[in-house]
């Protein structure tokens, strides 16, 4: 992940961060601006992150218009908070353990029976193969999803974060505030769930 | 030698194993099944794909963003001027120390001025700077108080010739401002 933060930044540097074309800027820059009062400089951040962190959430609900409320819930979360943001690890962590957050108080509050999984498979294009090898696919795919929703919170925001998002086991527990012994543990507990679930599907 | 742990099978399935477990991970068709079951189930949990919005959306969730945040009242907002962040704040604070100390050291020579001399002293520059530094000290968070005992010999100085008179005034403005908002 990118940009290390330093925030702890002498007074001078300030007026080099706000001559240099914000564009230019690095994350930890970025942040100074933007509570420097640079409002411009936060949406920067937005549009560097915004990508990350909707499919951090798509893949906590499986659907456009919930990933992009959360998505749009964790930024302003992060605006808030921005005071908070201390540097010590990367903005894309903090910004990611926000997004998970944000995504389990969701799906928590709404757990996997009255989860509506979008067909995500819809835009592909199914005549490179047979129709009913396609389907077999999208099934196959819907299933594996229901497995993924249907885990403990840890163990799925761990199996999203390191399939999905390419994660060292280290990023992962700065996300999720634990440690590396844990994030095995819960990556180890995560698959062999998941094999179990999917292994007694029809 | 015992099989794989849970760690160390996640350890091998990403590369990470240690040589003398990966010897036994070598030999041992027990360990390299289960290897072989976590495998194949991160793999099809990676051919799950994520649809990828149209790029007319992220111009558009910007915007939505960017609104939503407008909404937010506005005491979440920075009301300091850009020049008067706690990186300023702190060698001042330091420095406002450092004074209290010398001002309580050396013994008062004028205790009993007019009060009209009073708001004639305040209105100075010289003494608007000064009367800041004290107000400093009581405005300054444990944090920045914290962070305080850690600054570099010098740096009090620097920071202080980064103000100009004008903002040093200002200063002492917005911190009597900031105490009289306290007060009531
Ligand atoms: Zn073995």
């Amino acid at each position: 992940m990118p940009h290390e933060s330093a925030l702890a930044i002498a007074p001078w540097t300030l007026c080099v961060v706000t001559q240099t074309p914000l564009a230019e800027l690095d994350d930890s820059a970025l942040v100074a601006a933007a509570l420097d009062g640079r409002r411009e400089a936060f949406d920067i951040i937005v549009e560097r992150h915004r990508r990350s962190v909707y499919q951090v959430c798509y893949r906590f609900v499986n659907n456009h218009e919930d990933a992009s409320d959360l998505a749009q819930d964790a930024f302003v979360r992060a605006w808030k908070g921005l005071r908070s943001f201390k540097g010590q690890s990367a903005l894309s962590t903090w910004l990611y353990r926000i997004a998970v957050n944000v995504s389990l108080n969701k799906v928590s509050a709404k757990r996997a029976p009255t989860e509506s999984i979008e067909t995500t498979d819809q835009f592909e294009d199914v005549r490179i193969e047979g129709a009913p090898q396609a389907i077999l696919r999208k099934e196959r795919a819907a299933a594996v999803r229901r497995a993924i929703a249907s885990l403990p919170d840890k163990q799925r925001a761990t199996l999203i974060l390191r399939t999905y998002h390419d994660m060292s086991h280290q990023q992962i527990a700065e996300v999720l505030g634990s440690s590396v012994g844990a994030v095995k543990a819960n990556l180890f507990h995560a698959l062999t769930n998941l094999k179990k679930i999917l292994g007694s599907e029809p | 030698m015992t099989h794989l742990t849970s760690a160390e099978l996640i350890d091998a399935m990403e590369g990470m194993l240690i040589p003398e477990r990966a010897a036994h991970l070598a030999a041992c068709g027990a360990c390299r099944r289960r290897l072989d079951d976590l495998s194949s189930v991160l793999n099809e949990a990676k051919q799950v794909s994520c649809p990828e919005p149209s790029p007319l959306f992220w111009t558009h969730f910007s915007h939505r963003v960017r609104a939503a945040i407008d909404t937010e009242p506005a005491e979440s907002r920075n009301a300091w001027p850009s020049w008067l962040r706690w990186q300023v704040l702190l060698p001042f604070g330091t420095m406002a120390m450092i004074l209290m100390a010398l001002m309580l050291a050396v013994p008062r020579q004028v205790a009993t001025d007019s009060s009209e001399n009073d708001v004639a002293v305040m209105d100075t520059p010289a003494a608007d700077s000064a009367d800041a530094l004290e107000m400093l000290v009581g405005w300054l968070d444990l944090e920045t108080a914290g962070a305080a005992a850690v600054i570099e010999p010098g740096f009090v100085e620097q920071a202080f010739l980064e103000l100009t008179s004008e903002e040093q005034q200002e200063l002492a403005r917005l911190l009597r401002a900031e105490l009289s908002r306290e007060k009531s």
